[in-house]
């Protein structure tokens, strides 16, 4: 076995054991594996099965702690000092209204995971006029979150026989759960009062699906994998961007470089520069033409449809 | 946004520390607590952190005492780092003023350190600010590492990386020993209650 081979090997563990330290397990897990194929793939190392026993078992330690991390609770209940702390912290129009801060305090709360509480101050806000629908809302969040659906429908139906709610609002509400009810796959139908749902309401109840947004790229990095270029990362100023859709101007001198893309060829390893930090990521050429009159004439426009970053 | 009581004459802001999941900011909060006691005037607040892994968020709260006549109070928050915790780290950098972003030195952390400037620039958007405007300081930590012979990059590269167009202050540092810890809260205090005088104009 090369000394080289040994110092390899010694300096991957140090690092494998290092990052474990850390808890940066997947990173460490990476180093193992490295080791382990290092081992495995040098013929002159004698003591190979001892050695990668000794590795395995590491991994195995590790896999003990990712586990624990992965199946570790994710918004475990807090002590009631440490929901009061959430409370206050979040509430963060303390200065203008107590109603509204106490309401932010309650979303505090729930955003923490910590549903009982929440559910305990959302009660009490059922009180206010102007947060009664919101409260309720949430109400019926807390039990969803908790798997208590029937206890959400229970609370409904115990609206909807009362007079907290005008008819109006029963209506919301019950648009409201139906469609959680009906995105969880719980077949529950819930007494109609015959109000009239309230719009804002009744949007809010139906999340927007969040435009994917892309941040600004100011040049991106092309990995050319055929060509006169090939093996080299050409970068290119981005002239135009439009959501994952970029278009960039390539001079004619630098045609050769991109004479090999064409429209459909994907492009798996491409870096993109944005204003604020480099990523990496794939795309596939969009369109790919020659301009043909004007100041840039003879120049090519690429576009590049990111696909992935 | 900050608390400006007019009352009072008493300013409360805040701090967040951010960056990629296991980078040191609840080391950087610790060091700052153990170090500058005149100043802290409560109990560093964990909530909640699942072996060492902060789930939630950590909270100290500082008294910067009188500047130009207000007194200066300061929060200081911690993010969750980890991805899955997106909602929560979201909700705590509600209301900041200054961000102190703690990047990871090591070399297999460098996506990680983008993906959460990334992130912060998102949710910085989110509430309508801008990360080029927001009172804001890098710290490269984990730079003691290094000279134990692990991979870290070099300052080059993370201001390539990370500074290249943001241009902003930037800091190595070791949050263990406490390098880097201090000046860069300093600059970002600096920073933040330079931008606060011009919001608030209460130094005028």
């Amino acid at each position: 076995m090369k000394m080289s081979d040994k110092e390899n090997i010694k300096r991957l563990l140090k690092e494998a054991e290092l990052y474990q330290g850390q808890g940066l397990l997947s990173e460490a897990r990476s180093k193992y594996d490295e080791v382990s194929d290092l081992i495995r793939n040098n013929p002159k190392i004698k003591n190979k099965e001892k050695l990668l026993a000794g590795v395995a078992k590491k991994i195995n330690l590790l896999e003990v702690d990712t586990q624990k991390v992965e199946r570790g609770p994710s918004s475990p209940e807090l002590s009631p000092k440490a929901q009061d702390l959430i409370q206050k912290l979040f509430s963060f129009s303390k200065e203008e209204s107590e109603e509204e801060a106490a309401l932010e305090g309650a979303l505090a709360l729930a955003k923490f995971g910590q549903f009982e509480r929440a559910l305990e101050e959302f009660n009490r806000l059922l009180s206010l006029e102007e947060h009664r629908v919101v409260a309720a809302k949430n109400i019926l969040r807390c039990h969803i979150a908790l798997n208590s659906e029937a206890t959400a429908a229970d609370r409904y139906e115990e609206w909807a026989k009362g007079d907290l709610f005008t008819e109006d609002q029963l209506e919301t509400l019950r648009l409201f759960l139906e469609q959680v009810f009906e995105n969880k796959g719980v077949d529950r139908k819930l007494t109609t009062v015959g109000g009239k749902a309230e719009t804002e309401a009744v949007v809010e109840s139906k999340p927007e699906k969040p435009e994917e947004e892309f941040i600004d790229i100011s040049s991106i990095g092309i990995y050319l994998d055929s060509g006169p270029g090939k093996g080299k990362v050409v970068e290119f100023d981005v002239n135009f961007q439009s959501g994952n859709l970029l278009s960039l101007i390539i001079s004619k001198k630098d045609g050769t470089m991109i004479e090999h893309l064409n429209v459909d060829n994907k492009l798996d390893d491409l870096q993109f520069y944005s204003p604020i930090a480099i990523f990496n990521g794939a795309g596939v050429v969009a369109a790919k033409s020659e301009i043909k009159s004007g100041p840039k004439q003879g120049d090519y426009c690429l576009d590049i449809k990111i696909t992935s970053t | 946004m900050a608390i400006f009581n007019l009352k009072k004459r008493e300013i409360e802001c805040k701090i967040v520390y951010y960056g990629p999941g296991r980078g040191g900011k609840t080391t950087n909060l610790e060091y700052i607590f153990k170090t500058f006691r005149k100043q802290i005037t409560g109990e560093m607040v964990s909530i909640n952190t699942e072996g060492d892994r902060t789930l939630f968020f950590d909270f100290l709260p500082m008294g910067l005492g009188k500047i130009k006549g207000c007194e200066i109070k300061v929060q200081l928050y911690t993010v969750p780092g980890q991805v899955q915790y997106s909602s929560t780290r979201k909700l705590v950098l509600r209301g900041v003023d200054g961000i102190v972003f703690v990047a990871d030195s090591l070399e297999v952390r460098r996506e990680k350190n983008m993906l959460s400037l990334k992130d912060l620039q998102s949710n910085l958007k989110e509430y309508g600010l801008n990360i080029f405007k927001v009172p804001l300081v890098l710290q490269y930590n984990k730079r003691d590492l290094g000279e134990q012979g692990i991979p870290v990059m070099s300052i080059e590269q993370m201001d390539h990386d990370m500074n290249r167009q943001l241009k902003v202050p930037s800091f190595p540092g070791s949050a263990l020993k406490g390098d880097g810890v201090g000046v860069a809260l300093k600059e970002c205090m600096k920073l933040t209650l330079k931008s606060l005088q011009k919001e608030l104009k209460w130094a005028q």
